[in-house]
């Protein structure tokens, strides 16, 4: 399954792609742990601690995502390509022993592809630092033991959800009123929650042997509650595409591939995602906003502005699960350009996130007395949605959320992003002391974000338009 | 008047080479059988005559129009690709409805119905292309490769996982396509329905055309029926490098 997975990652960014990936996470790592003398003037050990550890328990849950995919997995995404998880479908194998197999193979890959060159790259800056050996040894424990925690507590919550979506409600209820009782409750610290942090606050190896019971516990558990046929009954629904297609009339020419996507994407369940993959991120933006004010007393003057810039670039994992609901193989026999697919995701993207975007800077404005701001975090919220989906059709086209793990894309993109979205930022601070100015800067970056996207959009059929579809 | 030729086609991935100096050439009215042992080279011929992959090197032309314009060509014709594959979240009826739609063809719902009926698939009109079964989706694959009425069809196995009604049934469509001064090429291991309907077959292995024409012409003694052709061309080249007749 190894094997599988590597060549599956080659498959879509190539070897190159795919090795330089790690080696750019190797390299970060280091450029952070080697200038940790600087920013441990300015940050607490232990605020840096806790936003590693919280980091890799967010990547684990990303990862372990396994139970919900697997059904996709094997009934959508790879189209007509069969993986080893399709085994039990032919071979006398139980799917939980090949979900159990998957699982440590998701786990040793991400492990060997991220885990180990983030701890390598700070191992590298020993020297550099004031970093022990030691203490590099230990992190690396204790980030591992928070990805497995993560990525366990994830994959029971999709097999959970697989048997009772009622029951997966609760269990994920019962994790967030955890997470309440630390944030903002402050009723307990947070190695008390993230065991292995727990660690680091008091010395005490009673806390790593509980996490690793409880990866252990969770991931068992879920391998249990695995269920065993994932084939769902056959599904009737009244033609509604060409009905769909007149709604979508506005897109002209590419309202039948817009109205396909509409009903593919409502109909495949992804829908519910989509809106948690922009709406979440959003939402946290802010909690983390409010944390830092709030919780620990830093003085953040984050405005409305600020966050209208953020929608843009929020954008992205709404777009990538667009393009991860249907193949297409079937177009590559109709008079249909992958460019044409392209646009038409876009247009949904705009109209899935357009009404949500609105009524969050809205109430952002509201909460924060900055009504009077809302036409300017409008359009910057505009310019740069537009610009940021214009980037990832070009460069990404159908494969956002694979071709973004090749080091040379995600080095384009975030080339094209990074300064875009440093300069709204910097400019969104000078608004309650100099609104005329930042008005004006802002308005001109706004200004130049869309004609820049206006020629990005033109260059997706260029680069897309003579691309295969499939996986 | 042909609507495909090709002329010292070749196709290389890596160092493979899956096409050597394919030439060949389909006239107007044709029913075009092309035949070869699994890894031939047929899937990549009917990839570039459709448009869906560039040669090598050498030179196609479908109804035509070169690889170079691959919608123009996907819009002139009609395609069964080797794996069936329609949409996994829309119904049987959406599905030849998008194809009328992305083909702007006009009466959508009289022509999805007609095919619908054709293939018996109107009580199933309303269930996810997901949930078909194999030869359910195979059918919805032909439908829509017909939907258009277009005056080529390019074939690849279009009878797999049908049942032999449905295996008459479209033998029957096919060779009254071919009536009416259309176009069939088609690739098939079957080669009982390849002897009955084509009037001109080319044999392909390893990337090479080893023999074309019609069997009369590649028959080495009276009687031979297009399996010992077959074999003969294929096996023979193997073990005794003794082919048919070059290809021409």
């Amino acid at each position: 399954m190894l094997r599988e997975e590597w060549r599956l990652h080659r498959s879509f960014v190539g070897a190159v792609g795919s090795g330089f990936f790690p080696v750019m996470i190797f390299f970060f790592s280091l450029v952070l742990a080697a200038t940790s003398p600087v920013l441990l003037r300015k940050m607490d050990v232990s605020l840096v601690l806790l936003v590693l550890h919280v980091s890799a328990a967010l990547y684990g849950l990303g990862v372990g995502a396994l139970a919900q995919i697997g059904e996709q997995v094997m009934t959508r995404r790879l189209g007509q390509v069969n993986m080893l998880l399709q085994l039990p479908a032919l071979q006398p194998v139980r799917f939980r022993t090949v979900m159990g197999v998957f699982y440590v193979k998701d786990a040793v890959f991400y492990i060997l592809y991220s885990i180990i060159p983030l701890v390598g790259g700070i191992a590298a800056a020993v020297p550099l630092s004031r970093i022990t050996p030691g203490g590099v040894a230990l992190l690396f424990v204790t980030v591992l033991l928070t990805f497995m925690l993560g990525m366990g507590l994830s994959f029971l919550l999709s097999a959970v959800a697989l048997r009772s979506r009622a029951a997966a409600a609760a269990v994920a209820l019962a994790i967030a009123g955890l997470v309440a009782l630390v944030w903002p409750l402050r009723l307990l610290v947070p190695g008390q929650v993230l065991l292995p942090l727990g660690y680091w606050e008091t010395q005490n190896s009673l806390y790593l042997l509980s996490a690793a019971a409880f990866a252990l516990l969770l991931s068992a558990a879920a391998v249990l509650l695995m269920k065993e046929r994932f084939a769902p009954p056959g599904r009737r629904f009244r033609g509604a595409l060409l009905e769909t297609e007149r709604r979508f009339a506005f897109s002209k020419g590419l309202s039948a591939l817009v109205a396909k996507e509409w009903l593919e994407l409502r109909r495949s369940g992804a829908l519910g995602p989509v809106f948690s993959g922009f709406l979440g991120p959003l939402l946290g933006v802010y909690a983390v906003i409010w944390l830092f004010r709030s919780g620990l007393g830093l003085p953040l003057e984050f405005n409305v502005v600020f966050y209208g810039g953020m929608l843009g670039f929020l954008g992205l994992m709404t777009y990538s699960w667009l393009t991860n609901i249907e193949p297409n193989e079937f177009l590559n026999v109709q008079p249909v350009g992958v460019d044409e697919v392209v646009r038409a995701k876009l247009v949904l993207y705009f109209l899935l996130t357009t009404p949500v975007s609105l009524v969050y800077l809205v109430a952002i404005g509201a909460l924060n007395g900055e009504c009077a701001y809302l036409p300017l975090a409008a359009l910057v919220g505009l310019s740069t949605m537009v610009y940021v989906a214009a980037v990832t059709g070009r460069m990404t086209g159908l494969r956002a959320n694979t071709m973004l793990f090749d080091a040379a894309v995600l080095g384009r993109f975030a080339a094209a992003i990074v300064p875009p979205l440093i300069a709204v930022t910097l400019a969104s601070f000078l608004v309650r002391t100099a609104f005329w100015p930042a008005a004006a800067a802002l308005g001109a970056l706004s200004v130049c974000l869309l004609a820049a996207s206006r020629y990005l959009l033109a260059g997706i059929g260029p680069r897309w338009s003579r691309s295969a579809f499939g996986i | 008047m042909p609507v495909i030729t090709t002329e010292g086609l070749g196709r290389r991935f890596g160092d493979f080479e899956a096409l050597r100096e394919v030439s060949l050439s389909v006239e107007k009215g044709e029913f075009f059988g092309l035949l070869g042992p699994n890894g031939a080279g047929k899937t990549t011929l009917v990839r570039i005559l459709t448009g869906q992959l560039e040669p090598s090197r050498g030179r196609a032309s479908t109804m035509g129009m070169g690889p170079d314009d691959p919608i123009g060509i996907k819009r002139r014709i009609g395609i069964v690709p080797e794996a069936e594959s329609p949409p996994t979240f829309l119904t049987a009826q959406e599905f030849l409805e998008l194809v009328c739609r992305i083909r702007e063809v006009p009466d959508v719902g009289a022509r999805v119905d007609r095919w619908l009926g054709f293939f018996q698939l109107e009580d199933k009109r309303d269930v996810l292309c997901r949930d078909l079964s194999k030869g359910q989706r195979q059918k919805a694959m032909l439908a829509a490769a017909f939907i258009h009425e277009p005056e080529l069809l390019i074939l690849d196995e279009p009878f797999i996982n049908l049942d032999p009604i449905f295996q008459r049934r479209l033998r029957e469509y096919l060779q009254g396509v071919v009536a009416g001064g259309r176009t069939v090429f088609m690739c098939s291991h079957i080669l009982e329905i390849v002897e009955k309907l084509c009037t001109r077959v080319a044999v392909i292995h390893q990337g090479r055309i080893v023999a074309q024409g019609k069997l009369d012409q590649i028959r080495q003694t009276e009687g031979e029926g297009l399996e010992d052709i077959f074999m003969r061309l294929v096996e023979g080249r193997n073990g005794d490098a003794c082919g048919g007749r070059p290809a021409g």
